[in-house]
């Protein structure tokens, strides 16, 4: 698990990987028509900390993070979750790896509508076949400040509660990692600001990694980290970024 | 508008068809029944116009009355002396004497061929020597001359193997006949009269062993040359005595053909109500596949209405697209009818049941018919979509997916479901146990009621159901079991609307194994309650054969036989109605048969008195000691007075005689069965192989056992059972394609909801798991519905019929099992394609699915 990492920024040295690719490559049509999403990117994410993924409309964010995830396949190259070569499984297994191991917050209809709230959190649990633990669970709801919601189906939760259940669930089975899509996209500022908060704290006091999609700079503000693709490669990345400097850095891409 | 509807149809393809396929399947049934009707019709035509092709006048005895059931019409025979006087009438060419009775021909190997039972008849007849009123052309061999000499008809010398010159036996009422084969004749062109076997004798030979030395049922008569058959009958008429009429060719052809059709006329009612339970499980599924697409298109209607689509052409526009489905639809319908003519027809033959047509008919008249009842249903169930479609707002372009009503049904709509099923309730009680005129139209309406308000309801009661219905799934599935019931539960409107065309199939299943069940726990009770024999000994001719009473005296002369008893039959009018009356010796007869008697003394009765069933005795008000007015073929009008009343009528039916009696009134005399107790000490094997050592001397002699006998009641119902459950499993194939079809559109609903399941976790076994149990659910959703109304209704009929002698109502709980397990395999069956292609799901395209 050679780190050939391109990107020489400094990192606390005591942080592990929970994720990371290695040349990184996906294309899209062929010849003429090809399109490279993503060009070679080789990138670590470490445990524990909370990454931004930054960049316009086409950069390839949201490709990088469905092919580590295992929701999409690369071309060429390698991602890893833990030491496990995503690229290498089947689907079965990237189906036990995805309900096991990562935790999913989409932009929208991230919750199954005949199911209650608690019924969406423990979802995956289920599925697995796992025991709920109910210390973790009880944890995991009164962070997120759930408790009275629980009995609720989605169509009678705001867009910030449901949003805030779709944490809730991603965060239940204890992921390695959380991936997360745009997952203010559709919410106002107030809920977005509310959503992003429990993320913070679920990194903080929970100790969680997550890896968040998203072209909003406040919500990179919240991030330990912001990574800049543009055009499938990664351009830049910032260390406990602010929304100022996170502005500040995308305007350098217009020019 | 016309070619936005067209498009629409053709960019569903596979939906059409399988929507298609439901009402293609109701018209084939249809039409298949309309070409088989007519098929008979045309048959039976030309077959008494080939009978009675030269005959221009006939001379009978008049009528005595119409046989009960469509028995046919009950005469006396007449005289031949009459003969001579008839030649003699002005305008007569010829007159010869004609008699049709039983005679059954045994086979080169010894067996007697046809089935009579429950098929064509074995008629026995005269060789008419002259050849204008003579059916029968020979197309090998010669007349018959003497006693001993018979002609047969052609397919029964190929069924028996048969030639010139052999010797077989022929059954006739009275000992088997040894008799040799002088001729082999067609019948007009065809091999067999419809599928009757024909013995011809002589005249003498015919008297004494159908009818009676001397007696003939007709005299046929040919006029001479411009004598119209008019002026013939104008005739004849003055020469015969009070008692005997004669009537011209044409009106003898026209009340056959009458007769016919009213025979027929039950069996086309049975077929046509299998085509209406397909129209309507079709019409359902039309209904559904319409509904959804409506609810799917509800942008697109809307983006057609902001673009200035009115109403109207909306509305129109959908019930185009119903039209051209329809037209497809029942076109295709026809055409599958003509096949299904075919296979009802091979099918019955299969069963016993022959019909005697080559190649089959088909009118135009009933084609169109047929078409144009598809189209109206296919249309009449697209109206409802189609005026949801019109009622969409522009604004619903702008707007994102509206997800269709999920709605549990209105509070108006819950009254008038309880309305429509009251109403069906009510129609179907008052049909069946109320003496309102044509009880069969009210009690099908009723029925049809009863469906209709229960789809009304249905989806008020769906969420409900569906919930218990899942309930053990959730601990037998877990978490797919519990997605499974949720997504059954989501949209009751469409779950009921699925289940609805189930219910209808499963329904009449459901039906129909009770009654059938019910009828043999009632046989099965009654012969253990009133017969104390061992052994029935039956003739095996059906309603017009018998066996030579010499038979039981022979039975009564083994040691292994303690006691052996035969019953007659014969048509009687008592009062105003033909009834059919059985007769024994009371009391032999009637200790092998302990009918149950709680008035009177069946030893006294004789030559002058009669016993009542309880029921028909109490409907007429009759008490020992009433005298009735009967009514007898042979003997003319008497009185009988009731000297006994009983209370079971399953072996001697609703009026029963003492043997003298029947002697004084019957022209034949002939056992119809034959009850034999066993000897004490005698085992059952040893009886049975000593009877039938006796029963050898007589072919169509069937020897049963106690559990045989049941059996042997049964069988002709339990074939057509059989024929039945084959016309309802198409039925309940189609309504499974519709499960099949509403879940795959509802399935492309829910893309991103199964992008989101796989995403966090979902394997494709536990999705295809989920899909498959909402499939159970749906099914099992109508199936206890259907089933609940078929118990429903097989108790209303089972009660109804209870003076028939079908006095146990039994559910028969092994096939009602079956029938449950049956559905939930066919919900996966059902679920198998959709569930597919939901695994196959690109987990990433899902999800980001509009």
């Amino acid at each position: 698990m050679a780190d050939t990492t391109t990107v020489t920024a400094p990192r606390p040295s005591q942080t592990a990987v929970a994720a990371h690719t290695v040349d990184a490559r996906k294309v899209y049509g062929r010849a003429e028509t090809e399109v490279r999403a993503l060009d070679g990117i080789t990138v670590d994410f470490e445990t524990g900390r909370f990454t931004a993924i930054m960049g316009p409309s086409g950069s390839g964010k949201s490709t990088l993070l469905h092919c580590v995830a295992g929701l999409d396949q690369l071309s060429s190259g390698h991602a890893f979750i833990g030491t496990d070569d995503v690229s290498a499984l089947n689907d079965r297994e990237l189906t036990v790896l995805r309900r096991d191991r990562i935790g999913f917050i989409f932009q929208s209809y991230n919750l199954v509508p005949t199911l209650t709230a608690l019924e969406n959190v423990v979802l995956p649990l289920r599925l697995a076949g796992r025991r709920v633990d109910q210390g973790w669970l009880d944890t995991v709801i009164g962070t997120l400040g759930l408790a009275d919601r629980l009995a609720h189906r989605p169509s009678e939760l705001s867009g910030g509660q449901q949003q805030r259940v779709a944490v809730a669930r991603a965060l239940a089975t204890r992921p390695q990692i959380v991936f997360a899509d745009e997952p203010t996209g559709n919410l106002d500022s107030h809920a977005s600001t509310e959503v992003l908060q429990f993320m913070r704290r679920a990194v903080d006091d929970m100790g969680q990694t997550i890896v968040m999609v998203t072209h909003d700079p406040r919500a990179a503000g919240f991030a330990d980290r912001a990574v800049f693709l543009a055009d499938g490669t990664i351009v830049d990345e910032l260390l406990m970024p602010t929304t100022d400097s996170v502005l500040e850095r995308m305007k350098r891409f217009g020019e | 508008m016309l070619r936005t509807a067209l498009k629409n149809v053709l960019a569903h393809k596979l939906r059409l068809l399988t929507t298609a396929l439901a009402v293609t399947l109701g018209v084939a049934l249809m039409a298949g029944t309309l070409v088989l009707t007519d098929t008979m019709k045309r048959t039976f035509d030309n077959l008494f116009a080939t009978v009675y092709g030269g005959t221009d006048a006939v001379v009978r005895a008049k009528a005595s009355f119409e046989g009960p059931q469509g028995a046919g019409v009950q005469r006396g025979r007449i005289d031949i002396g009459l003969i001579p006087t008839v030649r003699a009438a002005p305008g007569v060419a010829a007159a010869e004497g004609q008699i049709f009775g039983y005679a059954r021909i045994t086979g080169s190997d010894g067996s007697a061929l046809g089935n009579p039972a429950n098929g064509a008849p074995t008629l026995g007849t005269v060789w008419v020597t002259d050849s204008r009123l003579n059916p029968l052309n020979l197309v090998a061999g010669a007349p018959p001359r003497g006693p001993h000499q018979v002609v047969i008809d052609k397919k029964s010398a190929q069924d028996g193997n048969l030639a010139v010159g052999d010797t077989t036996t022929i059954l006739v009422l009275g000992p088997p006949q040894r008799m040799r084969i002088t001729g082999i004749a067609k019948f007009g062109s065809a091999d067999s009269p419809g599928g009757a076997s024909i013995a011809a004798f002589t005249a003498p030979t015919a008297q004494r062993l159908l009818a009676q030395p001397g007696k003939v049922d007709t005299i046929d008569v040919v006029g001479k040359p411009g004598v119209s058959q008019q002026q013939l009958v104008r005739d004849i008429s003055p020469v015969l005595p009070s008692g005997v009429e004669a009537v011209t060719g044409a009106t003898v052809i026209a009340e056959n053909q009458t007769q016919v059709q009213k025979g027929l006329a039950f069996f086309n009612t049975f077929l046509l109500i299998f085509a209406v339970v397909a129209l309507l499980v079709g019409g359902f599924m039309m209904f559904n596949t319409f509904a959804i697409t409506v609810t799917q298109r509800t942008r697109e209607n809307g983006l057609l209405r902001a673009l200035g689509a009115s109403r109207r052409q909306v509305l129109t526009s959908v019930l185009l697209e119903a039209l051209a489905v329809g037209m497809i639809a029942s076109l295709l319908g026809v055409v599958v009818g003509v096949g299904v003519a075919i296979g009802l027809k091979a099918l019955m033959s299969g069963i016993g049941i022959e019909i005697p047509a080559q190649g089959v008919t088909v009118l135009p008249g009933s084609m169109l018919f047929a078409f144009a009842v598809g189209l109206v249903v296919t249309v009449l169930a697209a109206v409802s979509p189609a005026r949801k479609a019109a009622k969409v707002a522009p604004i619903a372009a702008m707007q994102l997916g509206v997800a269709g009503s999920t709605g549990y049904g209105s509070k108006q709509r819950v009254f008038v479901g309880i309305g429509v099923l009251g109403g069906g309730v009510a129609a179907l009680l008052l049909g069946l146990f109320t003496g309102v005129p044509s009880p069969l139209q009210i009690v099908g309406l009723g029925a049809l009621l009863v469906f209709f308000g229960v789809s009304i309801l249905g989806r008020t009661i769906s969420l409900p159901l569906s919930r218990v219905i899942g309930l053990p799934l959730l601990r037998l599935r877990g978490v797919t079991g519990e997605l499974a019931r949720e997504n059954a539960m989501r949209n009751p409107k469409r779950t009921a609307a699925s289940a609805s065309a189930l219910m209808i199939g499963v329904g009449v299943v459901g039906l129909i194994a009770i009654f059938v069940s019910s009828i043999r726990a009632s046989i099965t009770q009654s012969i253990d309650k009133t017969f104390t024999g061992d052994i029935v000994v039956d003739s095996g001719g059906g309603v017009l054969g018998g066996v030579d009473p010499a038979l039981a005296r022979d039975l009564n002369k083994l040691p292994e036989v303690q006691l052996a008893a035969g019953i007659r039959q014969g048509v009687a009018k008592v009062g105003s109605s033909a009834v059919v009356v059985e007769a024994g010796n009371p009391t032999t007869l009637l200790r092998l048969i302990q009918p149950q008697i709680t008035d009177g003394s069946a030893a006294g009765l004789n030559t002058h008195s009669i016993a009542v069933y309880s029921a028909t005795a109490s409907d007429h008000n009759w008490h020992i000691g009433s005298v009735l007015p009967v009514e007898f073929a042979k003997s003319g009008p008497t009185r009988l007075r009731v000297a006994a009343i009983y209370n079971d009528n399953t072996q001697i039916g609703d009026y029963f005689v003492s043997l003298s009696a029947y002697r004084a009134n019957f022209a034949a005399q002939f056992d119809h069965e034959v009850f034999v107790k066993i000897a004490p000490g005698t085992s059952s094997a040893a009886a049975v192989s000593a009877i039938k050592s006796v029963t050898a001397a007589y072919p169509s002699v069937k020897v049963l056992t106690r559990s045989g006998y049941v059996d042997a009641q049964m069988k002709p119902l339990n074939q057509l059972l059989a024929l039945i459950y084959v016309l309802l499993g198409l039925a309940i194939i189609i309504a499974l394609l519709g499960i099949g079809n509403t879940l795959a559109l509802s399935i492309s609903e829910r893309i991103r909801e199964i992008g989101l399941l796989r995403a966090i976790g979902m394997t494709r076994a536990q999705l295809r798991s989920a899909i498959r149990w909402e499939s159970v659910i749906i099914a099992l959703q109508g199936t206890v519905l259907g089933l609940v109304i078929g118990v429903f209704f097989g108790w209303a009929l089972v009660t109804a019929m209870h003076d028939q002698g079908i006095r146990v109502f039994s559910v028969p709980i092994l096939t009602l099992a079956v029938v449950m397990v049956a559905a939930i395999a066919a919900g996966m069956i059902a679920a198998a394609g959709p569930s597919r292609r939901a695994a196959k799901l690109d987990v990433l395209r899902a999800v980001a699915a509009e």
